[in-house]
Parts: structure tokens; sequence; C-alpha cells
């Protein structure tokens, strides 16, 4: 990026208390003089959410459309357009299959240590209820989950952080054109999967629907590239498609796929696509995202249904299966709409408290729990706690329940029970997550008692806040459902038992799926895409006005204290993140303003020895140049032809495309795009080329490489005319010119991420190093 | 007149098996089927249209009235093959009445579903009766109700339902030595619950290993999917008497021990969260000042200076 500066030791304006800056603080420097002179290191600050990081950078949409590239489209025959058609199908095709493929490994895996932990503390608890000694089940309870838990916690803080959470806010940031480091490699991927099987395995109030997400954007970025740097393996094709425009494209679909997997809604796969990254979007690739999310779906039923022995069943929904809501009892009628409007506005409310509290925490986390062996020793705690809680609770329990005739409960635990009957907080407890989900949405009514719920919806919304953020991979789907179905659950028996009457509209399966809506949809604050995955996980359309009722009312409350948990963690990783529009009240901000000045220009022939010296001045970390016809040493600026990005010039330094061994060696192979895109996407560092003494001397000429129209703003263009034209495009770099064509500045995304609108009006974040 | 014999007779089998599924349902259903039915046989003729009647009056009218020609009719075989369904049905719908509550359907009325079966497969499998139209044909496709056979199929659910056939042998006409095994078992622990009728603490003492042994031979049938209704139903009865007659409940003896490891567990993070906050090096951030040309002048000079 072309923003940055030096670190340097500077003490004269300093604004460090880090919290809100009123943009218009120029005048005021000199208040804070004394302060920061007591204040010795006025440049650091603790971390907080109000900062914008320097490792992030942005990807490279906008085409270059130099030469080459026209030299390029101009050999490719009408034939080779149509295969690289071709191609993209099949690459989405192979994309909806593996992500099919990853979600069936965690499901069978997750099942199958789940079943296994849960028989081995069930025997346990049996013969220790008879004979005493309930404690040592306890701790066998609580080291089982620590040591599944200690295993994905280590994989992921030592070996691969970034996959740790549910990925979706990295993701989204991905798909809004940020490259997140090794967010989308293969090792990313073996780590994530890994991670969340211990993680659920291991009992945390996770689900592994989110992580879904991540996995299906990593196999749609390896897949489409058609190799593997971490395997370092090339296999030689798909390289057309080498470049952050194309990849994109993929990525989105395999996020698509990943949530078609995991809820079976392949509709609401390609909603969230749009939704949460596709400010590019078409018609065919909608059509090809959609394709891919199909042929997910029908990947992992079809695996499944060999696993489950009924080969070519196809009809078995995505990881999570909320059952099929039909009959006579879960109709609704219009007078429980106000119902389901009240329960979103609560969602909305519960989500924002959960929202706040996971923002402290998450700020708390990232000052003092840096070091991963403390994250690993803080995971295996939250596990440790969260078998303690669910034991003491299952332990005081007195909700006895029947064992009902098509008993749904694989682990149920009889306890203290009579004979014949099982501990109904057990169910809850005592079950991997969706499990439960389940069963509250499904079990008859009076399988739960109203006193359960409520300690049950109290502990399960404390573990989930404590663990979502932890080191773990793991997703936030799941626990905000059961929470959501808890509470959904015992609002239903409340209604029922205020208005006394047997009606049928208080159906508690019914509230508990309202209510897990409006807790999700408080929580994440996504209003299409999530109403469509939860219609058709439900698989009831007619479901889908009271769930976008309450999804709507769940977003309009919990946006009025805080923003979604994604979007919370987003900000706290400091990532620039360009949302839909400009903020408001900025259109008195011109470019000039917003603009990094001066800036480092280079001439159509350019010495070698300087782009290496820019290149390789490590205080400056630019990434694109405009290249100007002539540049004077006065300050007269350069009138704009074009623009060079670093990567171009790294290829070209290395491929030593000099003007003097042009002429002197005429049968020097011509460079090619191709060559271009093998570098992609980790282009060597500029330390890793050798440039002798001699070649310093030499000439560089850009002209045919770099991108001879480069989008340009006048200095008096808005901020959120310039902020459009950034997001619709999705620029990377914007040159303000003055009325010559002269370069005066350069608009990069973290100049404009940087305002936001805060309490206080227009806030201005600052950068840092991270 | 032989033809007017035949009809009574048969009308008089539908009867019998209407009622006979009347008893039936009137078991299972509460009072309003068996209000309709008091209505409907109450009926009176003369303010009714003839479509309105009751089946039952219908048909004798009609049977007196005309005949239809002898290739339509049902033939003499054909007609005893239905006699001696009607006839089974009742037996069997009687018995599964009988031994209703508490549970013993599948004990007693084994050989009854079997007759039935039987009888019911001779009619739909029957091609060898003398004459064109098979007994399966006139006997249960002739009409829209198809009386013959939604009757059994009914009753086929029930005992499907009821998954009588894990209790039977492999040839359906005994009880399995499982079967048989388990009420032996059922037996001593009722025996031994006589026993101590009076006592119940001796009684969760002593009757202890039998009740024990019970469940464990239910436990090993329901895996191995041997149970049927009766043994179910037997088996939550004894139970109930166990844990909520008797009150042979296990204590909860160790409340202390369990508190005691919750709280320590508890406690770990408090400690956890404190020391890392104590002894943890805050984690800082360096702020970075951006090129802008607002502040070009002062900036630009110092930024020079270091660099």
């Amino acid at each position: 990026m072309a923003n940055i500066s030096k670190k340097v030791s500077w003490s004269g304006r300093g604004d460090d208390r880090g919290e809100r800056t009123p943009l218009l603080n120029g005048a005021e420097d000199g208040k804070y003089n004394r302060h920061d002179i007591v204040r010795s290191r006025p440049k650091e600050i603790p971390h907080n959410a109000k900062l914008l990081s320097l490792k992030y950078e942005s990807l490279d949409y906008d085409n270059s459309e130099n030469q080459l590239f026209l030299e390029e489209e101009r050999r490719m025959s009408h034939m080779g357009f149509r295969c690289l058609e071709t191609r993209r199908w099949v690459i989405c095709g192979l994309i909806g299959f593996l992500t099919g493929l990853i979600a069936c490994l965690i499901d069978i895996a997750v099942e199958k240590l789940a079943g296994y932990k849960y028989s081995a503390v069930k025997q346990n608890i049996e013969k220790f209820t008879e004979f005493g000694g309930l404690s040592i089940s306890l701790i066998l309870w609580a080291v089982l989950n620590s040591a599944f838990v200690m295993v994905g916690a280590i994989a992921v803080a030592f070996f691969e952080p970034i996959a740790a959470g549910s990925g979706i806010p990295q993701i989204k940031c991905y798909l809004n054109g940020v490259k997140i480091p090794r967010v989308v490699r293969l090792k990313t991927l073996a780590i994530k999967v890994f991670g969340v099987i211990c993680s659920v395995a291991g009992g945390l109030a996770v689900g592994k629907e989110g992580p879904m997400i991540h996995s299906g954007a990593v196999v749609a970025a390896g897949v489409s590239q058609g190799r593997s740097t971490s395997l370092k393996k090339d296999f030689k094709i798909f390289e057309y498609f080498r470049r952050d425009t194309e990849k994109r494209d993929f990525v989105s679909a395999g996020a698509a796929a990943g949530v078609s997997a995991a809820f079976g809604a392949p509709v609401g796969g390609v909603l969230f696509s749009l939704e949460e990254g596709a400010s590019f979007w078409n018609q065919m690739l909608t059509w090809r995202i959609f394709f891919a999310s199909m042929i997910s779906t029908f990947t992992l039923n079809f695996f499944l249904s060999i696993y489950h022995g009924k080969p070519g069943e196809l009809s078995s929904p995505g990881l999570i299966n909320f059952g099929r809501f039909d009959g006579d009892s879960v109709q609704y009628n219009l007078y429980e709409i106000p119902l389901f409007i009240i329960m979103g506005a609560l969602g909305g409310v519960l989500g924002a408290l959960f929202n706040v509290i996971n923002y402290w925490l998450t700020i708390f986390r990232i000052r003092y729990i840096h070091r991963p062996c403390l994250q690993v020793m803080e995971a295996m705690l939250v596990a440790a706690v969260t078998a303690t809680v669910s034991f003491a609770m299952i332990y005081f329990s007195n909700d006895c329940q029947p064992l009902g005739q098509d008993n749904t409960e694989e682990y149920s635990l009889q306890l203290f029970c009579a004979d014949g009957e099982y501990n109904s907080m057990a169910t809850a407890f005592f079950n991997t997550p969706e499990r439960s989900v389940r069963s509250l949405f499904h079990n008859p009514p009076g399988s739960y008692n109203p006193l359960t719920l409520g300690v049950f919806t109290l502990a399960y919304f404390v573990l989930a806040v404590w663990t979502y953020g932890l080191t773990v991979s793991a997703g936030v789907f799941i626990p905000s459902l059961l929470i959501g179905a808890a509470w959904g659950r015992l609002f239903g028996i409340l209604l029922s038992t205020i208005t006394s009457s047997q009606s049928i509209w208080a159906d508690p399966g019914k509230y508990a799926l309202i209510g897990a809506a409006a807790q999700l949809g408080g929580i994440v604050r996504m209003t299409l895409s999530l109403t469509v995955i939860l219609v058709e996980a439900t698989g009831s359309v007619t479901y889908g006005f009271p769930i976008m009722l309450v999804l709507i009312t769940a977003k309009i409350v919990g946006d009025y204290f805080i923003e979604g948990l994604y979007d919370v963690h987003i900000k706290l990783q400091s990532v620039p993140f360009l949302h839909w529009e400009a903020p408001p009240t900025s259109h008195w901000l011109t470019a000039r303003e917003v603009m990094s000045s001066p800036v480092t220009c280079f001439n159509r022939v350019e010495k070698v020895g300087r782009i290496v010296d820019v290149l390789s001045n490590t205080s400056t970390n630019h990434n694109g140049f405009p290249v100007v016809a002539h540049t004077t040493e006065n300050d007269e600026p350069g009138k704009i032809c074009g623009l060079i990005l670093r990567s171009q010039l790294i290829v070209l330094l290395k491929h030593k495309v000099f003007v003097e061994r042009a002429s002197s060696r005429l049968s020097h192979r011509k460079l090619q795009l191709k060559d271009f895109r093998d570098a992609y996407p980790r282009f060597p560092p500029i330390q890793s080329i050798h440039v002798s003494q001699d070649e310093r001397e030499c000439m560089m000429d850009l002209t045919e490489f770099m991108n001879p129209t480069p989008y340009t703003v006048p200095q008096e263009t808005s901020l959120p005319r310039v902020f459009k034209l950034f997001r619709a495009l999705g620029l990377r770099h914007l040159v303000v010119v003055d009325n010559e064509n002269g370069v005066v500045g350069l608009v990069t995304r973290k100049d404009l991420a940087r305002y936001h609108l805060g309490k206080d009006g227009l806030e201005e974040l600052h950068l840092a190093q991270t | 007149m032989e033809l007017l014999t035949r009809l009574t007779f048969v009308s008089a089998c539908l009867f019998a098996e209407w009622a006979v599924t009347f008893i039936a349902v009137a078991n299972c259903s509460s009072s309003p089927s068996e209000m309709n039915g008091d209505s409907a046989l109450k009926l009176p003729s003369a303010d009714i249209p003839v479509a309105q009647k009751s089946t039952l009056g219908s048909f004798y009218s009609l049977s007196l009235s005309s005949t239809f020609p002898e290739d339509l009719e049902v033939n003499e075989y054909c007609t005893e093959l239905l006699r001696i369904y009607g006839q089974r049905y009742v037996t069997f719908a009687n018995c599964l009445v009988t031994y209703a509550r508490p549970v013993r359907v599948c004990q007693n009325c084994y050989t009854g579903f079997n007759s039935l079966e039987d009888i019911y497969k001779n009619i739909s499998f029957d091609k060898s009766a003398p004459g064109n139209v098979s007994c399966h044909d006139s006997l249960m496709r002739s009409d829209r109700l198809m009386l013959l056979y939604t009757l059994f199929i009914k009753l086929d659910e029930i005992w499907t339902s009821a998954e009588c056939k894990q209790c039977l042998n492999e040839d359906q006409d005994a009880l399995s030595n499982d079967t048989l095994y388990f009420m032996a078992t059922l037996n001593q622990s009722l025996s031994c619950f006589e026993q101590y009728q009076r006592n119940h603490t001796e009684l969760c003492k002593d009757c202890k290993t039998s009740y024990k042994r019970l469940n464990e031979v239910y436990g090993r049938m329901e895996k191995n999917q041997m149970l049927c209704i009766d043994l179910e139903d037997a088996m939550n009865m004894t139970q109930h008497l166990w844990s909520k007659n008797f009150r042979c409940l296990l204590p909860r003896e160790e409340t202390v021990p369990v508190i005691a490891v919750s709280s320590f567990m508890l406690f770990l993070p408090i400690i956890f969260y404190l020391s890392s906050f104590l002894h943890s090096e805050q984690k800082k951030r360096k702020l970075i000042h951006p090129k802008r040309v607002k502040s070009s002048s002062s900036l630009m000079n110092i930024q020079d200076k270091f660099s």
C-alpha cells in the first residue's frame, strides 16, 4: 500500500489515547504536547478496535490491460474462450465435490469421536451412580474434553493461527478485497478441519458449520489455481485463473458450497456469497456458484448415504439437520405474528449482549493472552469448565422425563431418575450441540420443564460467549441456535401456561425454531441469506415469513446497540474493511484530504537502480506506482500515463527486462503474461533478487507492462464518490490528479477504510503495526 | 331361493364383521364413534332418502327386490371362504379386545392372527377357484369399499406395530424361548415383590438381585430386538412399581465431592485470567502516521530527517 510512512519515533502531534479521535483536531495539537512529554512512549497504545493494521493489503481486482494482455487476447482463438468457460464449470464442480467430501469427513469423524467419548463417560457415570464416586466421572469427562481440545488448540495456536474461529470474518474480508495472509492455503484447511473435529468432539459450545465455509473457500482457491504452494506441487492446469479476479470468483463459489454443505441449503449458500462478498456479481457467475452449491450438497448426501448404509438415498440434508417441521401442531396463525416480533426483539437484545461481552473478552485476549501456550491453556480450561458446568447441571437437575417410544437421544442418562425415565437436562448437555438443537425443536411438548430450560439457557449463553474467540477452530452458528432454541422453547411453554388453554398455537417446538432464528440473527446480523438458510434447513417454506420478520426485528434491535459479531471481530483484527457505503455525512471530505501524498512515481523509462531502491526501502511498502511521463526534480507533478504494481516490477527485475539487454541480445525470449501468473500469488521479495552494480545503471522500459489506463479522479471528488468507485470496481489504487493530469496523490483502501461514523460524528482510525 | 338365503347369510356375516370392528374401534377411540353408530342405527327410515339409509337396510331391500345374473354373483366356494374369514376375524378381534389391558395380545392372540392371515392369503392368492372370476377379484376388488382388504389391513397394522413377531418363534406358532425366559424372570421379581409388600426398604434390598436380573434380560432382548408390546408393557409396569410405588431410588449422596470438584474447576479460569492479566505483558501497537497533504509541511520535514 502506498500510504505508509516510516516508523519514526516522533512525539510532536501524537494523539495516543487510542479512543475516539475527532477528525478536525488539527488545531488542537498544542493541547497534548505537555501530556505527551510526560509519557515517554506516546506512539504505543494498547490494542483496540479503532486501528487499521498494516499487514493487510488489497487484492488486485482491477485487470491490468497492458500490452501483454492485449497480445494474449489476440492470440487466443474463439475456441480458447469456450474452453475457458468450460474449465470454469469443471472447477466449480470440483469445488462442490471436494467441499462436500470434507463436510462428510468432518461429520463422520465428529460423530465417531463424540460417540466414543460419550459412551465412555456414560458407562462410567452409570457405574458410579450405583456405587458412589461420581466426582471421578466428572473429572474423567473434564479430562477427556480438555484432551481433545488441547490437541485441536495446539494445532491451531502453533501451526496456523489464522485457522482459529469460524473463518467467516476472514472470508468476508477476502471477498471484500482484503488479502489476509495465509487464509486460503492448504495448510490452513488441514488445520481447520482437524481443529474443528477436535473442538466439537471436545464438547465445547461450538458448531462445525462456520468452519465449513472457510474450508469451502480454501478448496476453491486451491482447486482453481491447479497447484498448492504448501505442497510445492504444480499440476500445470488452470493457469489462466492465476490472478485475484478469477480466484475471488471461485472463492465465493467455495464459500457458497461450504454453506450449502453445512446447512443443506444450496440457495442459502448462493445468497450468502451474494450478501457477504459479492460486490462484483453477474448472472453467469451466480449460476456457476449455484452449481457448485448443489454439487456440494449432493456429494455430501451421497457419501453420507453410503456411510449410513443406504447408498443412493439422496435426501439427507446438510451437516446440521433440523429435522422436518410438519404436521398440524406447527402451523402458525396471524395472531402469533406479534409474538414472533417480540421474540425477534428479544433475540436482538440478547445477541447484542452476546456481542458486547464477547467484544470485551476478545480485547482482553488480544492484549494479554497472545502467547500460543497461554491460548492453548485457555482453551483447555474452557473445555474443562464446560464439562464441569454440564455435569453439575445434570447432577442437580430433578427433571426426569419418561423415555419416549421413539427415543432419539443416543446417550440418555438416567442418573437418579426412576427406572424408565431419563434426566432431561442431560439431553441438552450430554450431547453434541446439534443433537441438542434437534431435540429442542422436535421433542414433544412436556419433554422439558421450564426451570431446566431457563438454567440451561443461562449456562449455555455464558459458555458460548466465553468460547467464541478461543484459539480453536469453531463456529458460532450452532451455539446461537441452541441458546435461542432453549429460550424460545421456554417462551412457548410459558405462553401455554399463561393462556392455560391447550390450544395448538403454543407448540413449543415452533417457538424453539423462532427463538433460534432470533438469537442467531441477533448475533450475526445476517439477513437475506440467513432467512433462506433457515428455511432450507427446516425444509418448510411456510416459516419463511415469520423467520424473515424475526430476523429483521433482531437486526434492527441489535444494531441499535452494537454491530454483528463478525463485524466486531473484523474491527478487532484491524482489517481495512470497506462497507457497502461510505460513512454518511462525509461529503465534505474531498479526495485531496483523503489521499496519501506525495506519491512515489516512476518514469516511463526508469533506471533499474532507482526501482530497486524504492522497492527495497523497508520503511515504505508501496505496492502501486503511477508511471509519469517525465518527473522533474522540482515540485511540478508529472503527467500520469500508467500504473505499475510492485509484483510486476519484481517479475521484470527477475527476468532482467532491461532496455540494454533487449537491444544487445535479440534472441531473448519476450516476456509473456504467463510469467507474471507463474509467480502469483506469492511473489518473491525484493531482497531475493540480485541486481549487480552494472545492472543498476541499466534502464527499464515500463510502457509495455504498466496498466496504461488507470482510474483517476480530480482532487475535488468527494469521499463518497471515491468510495463508490473503489467499492464497485474493486480498485486497489486510485490516482488523484490535478487539472493538468499531474499525479498529486494516491487513494488506497486504508485511506478510505479509516473513516467511520462514531458517537461524535466522523472519526478516523489509526494506522498501526500489528 | 338358494340365492336369497346365500345373500342373507352374506349380509349377516357382514353385519357381524361390522359389529366386531365397531367393538374394536370403540375400544381405542372414545365415545363419539359410539354416538355415530347409535344414531345411524336409530335413524327413522321414512324421513331419509334411500341413499342415506344405513347400508344394512338398503342391502336387505335390494336383495329382496332384484337379483343379478348368474355370472356376476359370488360363487359358492368364495362364499365359504368369506364365512371362514368372518369367523376368524371375530375370534381374533375379540381376543385383541379381551387382552388389551394389561397388554397380553401377543401371548394370547397369535393363533388367531395366524389363522386370519391364512384365510386372507387364501382369498387373495386363490387362482384355482372354479369359475371364471377368482375369489380375490369377486370378494375384494369389486367395490370401492374393499371391505375385506381394509379390515384385514387395519388389524395387520395393529399386529405389526405391536411387534408381536419378535416375541414368537420362527414359525410364528409359539412364544420364543427368550420370551418365556423373560416371563419366568418377571414372575420371580413379582413374587419377590409380593413377599415384601409390607416393608419397602426390605423390598428394595432383597428384591434387588432379581429385579436387576430382569433388567439385564430386558436390556439384552432390547439390543437383539426381541421385544414386543407385551414385554415392554410388563417391564414398564414393573419399573413403575419399583421406582414409584416402592420408591427404590438411588440416593444422591455425593453432593459434597461433586461441589468441591466443580468449584475447584470453576476457580481455575479465574486464577488463569488474573495471572495472565498481572504477569503477561500487554500487547502494544505502534501507531504510524500516514503521509497527508494537510500536514505535509511539518510532517515531511521530520520524515526526511529520519530517512
